[in-house]
C-alpha cells in the first residue's frame, strides 16, 4: 500500500476520532445541562388577561363596553417560501391596500425588525373583514389579525369627563406597577372613574405555562391560573339626567366658552350628574389618535379636555353670600332683622390720608334691606357691612379671618374628595396668605371684596355644590362621591359606599334655617327669579362673578353661578351651575330651573323660559 | 462491457451510499413534519425530492460505471471550463440566501455551482497530474496544479463559501501527495501558510468570515441573531445524550429551534433525535464507505483513476467532517452539507456520480483472472 493511502485512512480516523471526542462531550459528560436548556426553550410562562371592570350608571346602564380592536398584520417568517405574492393579492384585496404598498411596507419590517415580527397592514378594520380575513388565516399562512382589546364608551361625550379613558401603560407607569404585574404592552385607566378605580376594574390577571415552538407559537397548554376579571362598577350617575343636563347647559354656554354643573343628592354625597362643557369623545382614545386631532383638543380656547366641575377654579361671585351669611348669623354679627341701607356704594377712607376716598359699588340702589332682602336682592353694599365692617358707623362685620375660616368650614380652599384625579383644591385667602404671595398688606378693601366672593377667592363648581348641600342637609358637609357599589359578573354587590361626612360645619342648624329662607325669597321675589319653577319651592343663589380687566366704560367681564336646592322644605338635591363669560341671572339660573323641573317634574326637556320682563340692571358681582 | 469485469461491482460501496441516503430521508422526515405536519402527502415534500434526485442519482451512477471512466479524462479540459464558467455564473445570476451566493437557476433547476465544480475539478486535476507522472518533482508542476486547484477555489471564497474553498485545497493537496509530489514542497508550503494566518486573518478574511469566527467564540454576543443556530445546534445534539429522544420527538427540531435543519444542520436532527449511537452508526457508515473509496484508489488500473478516486474519497472526508464539525462547534458557521444525508439535489447527483466514477475504476481494475 502507498504511503498516502495510509496517511488519508489515518486521517479518517483522526478527524472522525475527533468528532466522537466532541460528541461523547457534549451529549454524555453535559447531556443532562443541555437537555434542560432544550426544556426551557420550549416551555414559556404567559400572562392571561383578565376582563377589565364593566361600568354602570346608578339604573344599571351600561356605561362601557369591552370590545375588540383588529389589525390586520403579515408575519413575514410564515409566508410560504415562493407564494408570498398571492397572500399580498389576498390581503390587498380584502382591504382596498395595492398589493405593492403591502410588500413594501413588509420589506422594509423584515430589514428593521427581523422576520418574525408581524407588520402591521391596516389598523382598525372593520369587524367583518377582520372575521373574513380570520377564516382564511389557515390558507394563508403569515396573514395574521391581531385582536386588541378596546374599551368603548357608549354615552361618548356625555360622559367623558367623569369616565375618562385607557391607555397603553407608559414607561413611567410600568416602572411604578411592575410589581403589581403590569406588563409594557397593558392598557391602564389614564383618567376620570378609569383611573381612580383602576385596581377595582383591572382584576388579576391569570397565568399559564405554555410549549412553545421557536417562533413563539403557543402548542399546549401544561398548566394555569385563571385570571380574576374585574369588579363591575357601579356609578352614583343618573345616565339620562347627565344626558339632559349636558343639553340643558349646552343651550346657555357660548361656543368658544365652557361651563359646568353638578347635581348633588344633599343628603349622601351621591354625585347625580356631572356635566363639563365642551366635551370631547372620549372614544378617540381607544384608536389611533393623530397628533393633530390631540393638539385640535388641547389647543381648544374652551379646554374640552378639563373637566371644568373640578378641575378649575373661578370667583364664586354672590354665590359666596349664602357662607358669609351663614357666619354672620353665628357670630352675632347680623340677625335677620339687621337693616342696611344701600345707596348704590359706600366709601371707604384711605387708611393713611381721610382726604382719598374709594367707592365701592352695590350693583343698585336697593334702600333699606334686612337679612333676607340682603340675600335675596344680593346686596353687595349689606356684604361690605357683614364682611369688613364700617369703622366710621360702628358697625363691626366678620373681618378676613373669620371669613377665611368660615369658607374653610364649607369645604373651600380644599379638595372635596372626590373619587375623580386632577381636583382643584381652589383657592381662600386671607392676611397672611396675601403677605406670604403677594408680599402686600391686607386692606378692609380686601374683606369687602372676599366678602361678596370676589378677589382672590376661588372655587370649583363642585366645592359649591357641596357647600349648598351642607347649608340643605342641616349643616353636614358630605364628601360627594361618583362609586355607589361594586358588583361581580354576576351582579352581585360586593361592597357599597356608605355616606362619608368630612365635618359638621361650625353653624347652628337655625340660622342655615335662616340662609335657606333667604335664598327661598331670592327665588320667590329676588335676583335669582329666573331660576324659579312651577310647582316647586327652590332655594338658590345666583352670582355674577367680574373677572378680568375693567372694561372701557368701567364694567368687567362675568361668569354666571347659580347654587341651589330643592324642595325648599325637604331638600333632595343640591345644583351649582357655572358658565364661562355668562351671568347668575341670564344664564346659569335658567339652566338650574331647566335640570330642577327635569328632575322632579320628570323627562321631559323644559323650554327655555323667555324672560317676559327686563328686571332692571343686572345684579351687581 | 465484459461479463467478468460486472462481477467485479462494489455493491458494499454502492449498498452504503444507499444507506446513507435511506438514514438521510428518516431525518429530513421527521425534520420536515413541521412545514409539512401532515407527512408525506404531496409531491412538494422534501423527502419526495429527496428520493426522485437519488433515482436520478442512481441512474447517473449506472451510466457514468458503464462508461469507460477515461472518457471523463479526455474531456477534462472542457470539463475544467465548464466548473469555472458555473462558479462564475453564480456570481454574476446567482441566488442569494443566508448571506452569501450558491445557486444559480438553469433550465428550472436551482443547481449549487460549487458541488459540482468540486467533481470536475478532481477529474481536471486528475488528468493534468497523471500526464505528468514522469515530472511531479518538479516545481513548476507542483505550482501549476495548486494554481488550477487556487482558480475555483478562489471564485468559491468570493461567494463567499470558504468551507468548500477549504476542501478544494484538501482535495488538491492528497491527489498532489498520491500523485508523487515531494513531500518537503508540501512542508514548506504548509510552512508558508502556517506564517501567514496572521496577515490571512486581516486581508484575505472578509467581514462576513470574520463575523461568523467571533460568533463560534462566542455565540451568546447575539443569541438570537447569528449566535441563534450555534446555540440552537449545540443544544439539539447535546440534549439528545446517549440515545437520543426519539425520531419525530426531538423538542428542539420540531418546535423549529433549529434553521436549515434538512439541509446543513440535519446531524443537529440525527444528535438530537437519535444520540451519540445514532451518530456513531452514521460516521461508521462514512468510514466504511471511505475504505471502500481508499480501496477503488489502489485497485485503479491507471494514474488517472487512482487520483480520481482519491479526490473523490478526500472531497466526502472533509465535507463530512466539515459540516458536522459547524454543528457540534468544533469550527465556525460554513454551510457544507453532509454527503448523501443532506437534502439537496446538486450534492446528491454529484455524489451518485462519484460513487458511479469509484465503480468504473473499480469494474477496469487490471486482475490476474483465473
Amino acid at each position: 500500500m502507498q504511503p498516502a493511502f495510509a496517511l488519508i485512512k489515518a486521517l479518517v480516523v483522526l478527524l472522525f476520532g475527533a468528532l466522537i471526542v466532541q460528541l461523547v462531550h457534549l451529549q454524555v459528560i453535559r447531556g443532562d445541562e443541555y437537555a434542560r436548556q432544550a426544556e426551557i426553550n420550549a416551555l414559556r410562562e404567559l400572562p392571561i388577561p383578565s376582563a377589565r371592570g364593566l361600568i354602570y350608571d346608578r339604573e344599571l346602564r351600561p356605561l362601557v363596553q369591552n370590545s375588540a380592536r383588529f389589525s390586520a398584520t403579515i408575519v413575514p417568517g410564515d409566508l410560504p417560501e415562493r407564494g408570498e405574492t398571492a397572500v399580498y393579492r389576498l390581503l390587498a384585496a380584502a382591504l382596498g391596500t395595492p398589493a405593492a404598498e403591502i410588500q413594501a411596507k413588509v420589506e422594509t419590517s423584515i430589514d428593521k425588525e427581523g422576520e418574525y415580527t408581524p407588520v402591521v397592514i391596516k389598523q382598525d378594520i372593520k369587524e367583518d373583514t377582520a372575521l373574513v380575513l380570520m377564516e382564511l388565516e389557515p390558507h394563508a399562512p403569515g396573514l395574521k389579525v391581531l385582536v386588541e382589546p378596546a374599551r368603548r364608551y357608549l354615552p361618548g361625550p356625555a360622559l367623558a369627563h367623569v369616565l375618562g379613558y385607557v391607555g397603553a401603560i407608559s414607561p413611567d407607569e410600568y416602572k411604578q406597577l411592575k410589581e403589581d404585574g403590569y406588563r409594557l404592552q397593558d392598557v391602564i385607566g389614564k383618567s376620570g372613574v378609569e383611573l381612580t378605580y383602576e385596581s377595582l376594574l383591572r382584576g388579576r390577571p391569570g397565568k399559564k405555562l405554555v410549549k412553545v415552538d421557536a417562533a413563539g407559537r403557543e402548542l399546549e397548554v401544561i398548566s394555569e391560573r385563571l385570571p380574576v376579571d374585574g369588579a363591575n362598577v357601579v356609578l352614583t350617575i343618573d345616565l339620562e339626567m347627565q344626558k339632559q343636563v349636558e343639553k340643558i347647559l349646552e343651550q346657555y354656554v357660548g361656543p368658544q366658552d365652557n361651563g359646568a354643573a353638578v347635581v348633588m343628592d344633599v343628603h349622601t354625597g351621591e354625585v347625580l350628574a356631572m356635566v363639563s362643557v365642551p366635551s370631547f369623545d372620549n372614544n378617540i382614545f381607544s384608536g389611533p389618535l393623530s397628533e393633530r386631532d390631540l393638539a385640535a383638543l388641547v389647543d381648544s380656547p374652551a379646554k374640552p379636555l378639563v373637566n371644568h366641575a373640578i378641575a378649575e377654579r373661578y370667583p364664586p361671585g354672590s354665590t359666596f353670600k349664602t357662607i358669609v351669611g351663614a357666619a354672620a348669623l353665628q357670630e352675632g354679627i347680623a340677625t335677620p332683622s339687621t337693616t342696611i341701607t344701600s345707596r348704590g356704594y359706600i366709601l371707604v377712607e384711605n387708611e393713611y390720608d381721610p382726604n382719598v376716598v374709594y367707592p365701592f359699588k352695590d350693583w343698585a340702589a336697593l334702600g333699606p334691606l334686612d337679612f333676607y332682602g340682603g340675600i335675596a336682592m344680593s346686596s353687595d353694599v349689606y356684604f361690605y357691612y357683614l364682611s369688613g365692617g364700617k369703622a366710621d358707623e360702628g358697625f363691626r362685620g366678620l373681618g378676613e379671618e373669620r371669613v377665611a375660616r368660615y369658607a374653610r368650614a364649607f369645604g373651600l380652599g380644599e379638595p372635596t374628595g372626590i373619587d375623580l384625579p386632577g381636583e382643584s383644591p381652589g383657592l381662600v385667602p386671607d392676611a397672611e396668605w396675601k403677605r406670604e404671595t403677594l408680599n402686600e398688606a391686607w386692606f378692609v378693601g380686601d374683606t369687602y371684596n372676599f366678602g361678596i366672593g370676589q378677589g382672590y377667592l376661588s372655587v370649583t363648581p363642585l366645592q359649591m355644590a357641596s357647600a349648598i348641600s351642607a347649608v340643605a342637609n342641616g349643616g353636614q358637609l358630605l364628601t360627594p362621591h361618583l362609586l355607589k357599589e361594586t358588583r361581580d359578573s354576576h351582579g352581585n354587590v360586593l361592597q357599597k359606599i356608605e355616606v362619608k361626612a368630612r365635618r359638621k360645619v361650625p353653624v347652628d342648624p337655625g340660622y342655615l334655617q335662616i340662609v335657606t329662607d333667604a335664598m327661598l325669597q331670592s327665588v320667590t321675589r329676588g335676583v335669582a327669579k329666573p331660576a324659579a319653577v312651577k310647582g316647586l319651592d327652590i332655594a338658590g343663589k345666583t352670582g355674577t362673578a367680574e373677572f378680568g380687566a375693567p372694561r372701557f366704560d368701567g364694567s368687567h367681564e362675568t361668569h354666571g353661578w347659580f347654587v341651589g336646592f330643592a324642595p325648599y322644605d325637604d331638600p333632595q338635591i343640591a345644583v351649582a351651575v357655572f358658565v364661562q363669560r355668562g351671568g347668575g341671572g341670564q344664564e346659569a339660573a335658567p339652566a338650574a330651573a331647566q335640570i330642577f323641573d327635569y328632575y322632579f317634574h320628570g323627562p321631559k326637556l323644559a323650554a327655555k323660559p323667555v324672560l317676559s320682563e327686563v328686571e332692571g340692571p343686572e345684579e351687581g358681582g | 462491457m465484459e461479463r467478468r469485469q460486472v462481477r467485479h461491482f462494489d455493491f458494499i460501496l454502492l449498498l452504503l451510499a444507499l444507506a446513507l441516503v435511506t438514514y438521510g430521508a428518516l431525518l429530513i422526515y421527521s425534520a420536515s413534519l413541521n412545514a409539512y405536519p401532515g407527512g408525506v402527502s404531496g409531491l412538494d415534500h422534501p423527502l419526495v425530492k429527496q428520493a426522485a434526485f437519488a433515482i436520478a442519482g442512481l441512474g447517473i451512477a449506472f451510466l457514468v460505471a458503464w462508461l469507460d471512466y477515461r472518457i471523463f479524462g479526455q474531456m477534462a479540459p472542457a470539463l475544467y471550463v465548464l466548473a469555472l464558467i458555473m462558479l462564475a455564473a453564480v456570481l454574476v445570476i446567482g441566488d442569494s440566501a443566508y448571506g452569501s451566493r450558491r445557486w444559480f437557476t438553469f433550465a428550472g433547476m436551482q443547481i449549487q455551482a460549487s458541488e459540482v465544480a468540486k467533481l470536475l475539478m478532481i477529474v481536471a486535476l486528475a488528468r493534468f497530474l497523471a500526464d505528468r507522472q514522469a515530472q511531479m518533482q518538479r516545481l513548476s508542476v507542483f505550482l501549476l496544479s495548486m494554481g488550477m486547484a487556487a482558480l475555483p477555489a478562489a471564485l468559491v471564497m468570493a461567494e463567499p463559501d470558504m468551507g468548500t474553498a477549504i476542501i478544494f485545497g484538501a482535495i488538491w493537496a492528497a491527489m498532489v501527495l498520491v500523485a508523487g509530489a515531494p513531500g518537503r514542497y508540501m512542508l514548506v508550503l504548509a510552512g508558508l501558510l502556517m506564517s501567514a494566518i496572521p496577515f490571512a486573518t486581516l486581508a484575505v478574511l472578509g467581514e462576513y468570515q470574520r463575523d461568523r469566527i467571533g460568533l463560534w467564540l462566542n455565540p451568546n454576543a447575539d443569541p438570537l441573531g447569528g449566535g441563534f443556530n450555534i446555540l440552537q445546534a449545540e443544544i439539539s445534539v447535546g440534549s439528545g445524550g446517549i440515545f437520543g429522544k426519539g425520531l419525530t420527538e426531538g423538542s428542539q427540531t420540531q418546535l423549529d429551534f433549529l434553521q436549515t435543519q434538512t439541509t446543513d444542520y440535519i446531524f443537529s436532527v440525527l444528535g438530537e433525535e437519535l444520540g451519540l449511537v445514532g451518530g456513531v452508526i452514521l460516521l461508521t457508515l462514512f468510514t466504511v464507505l471511505l475504505f471502500r473509496g481508499l480501496r477503488a484508489a489502489q485497485l485503479a488500473r491507471d494514474p488517472f483513476g487512482r487520483l480520481v478516486a482519491t479526490g473523490i474519497v478526500v472531497m466526502v472526508l472533509f465535507q463530512v467532517f466539515i459540516n458536522i464539525a459547524v454543528n457540534i462547534r468544533l469550527l465556525p458557521v460554513t454551510g457544507i452539507p453532509l454527503p448523501f444525508v443532506s437534502q439537496g439535489g446538486s450534492s446528491l447527483v454529484t455524489l451518485f456520480a462519484a460513487v458511479g466514477l469509484l465503480e468504473g475504476i473499480v469494474l477496469r481494475h487490471r486482475q490476474i483472472e483465473f
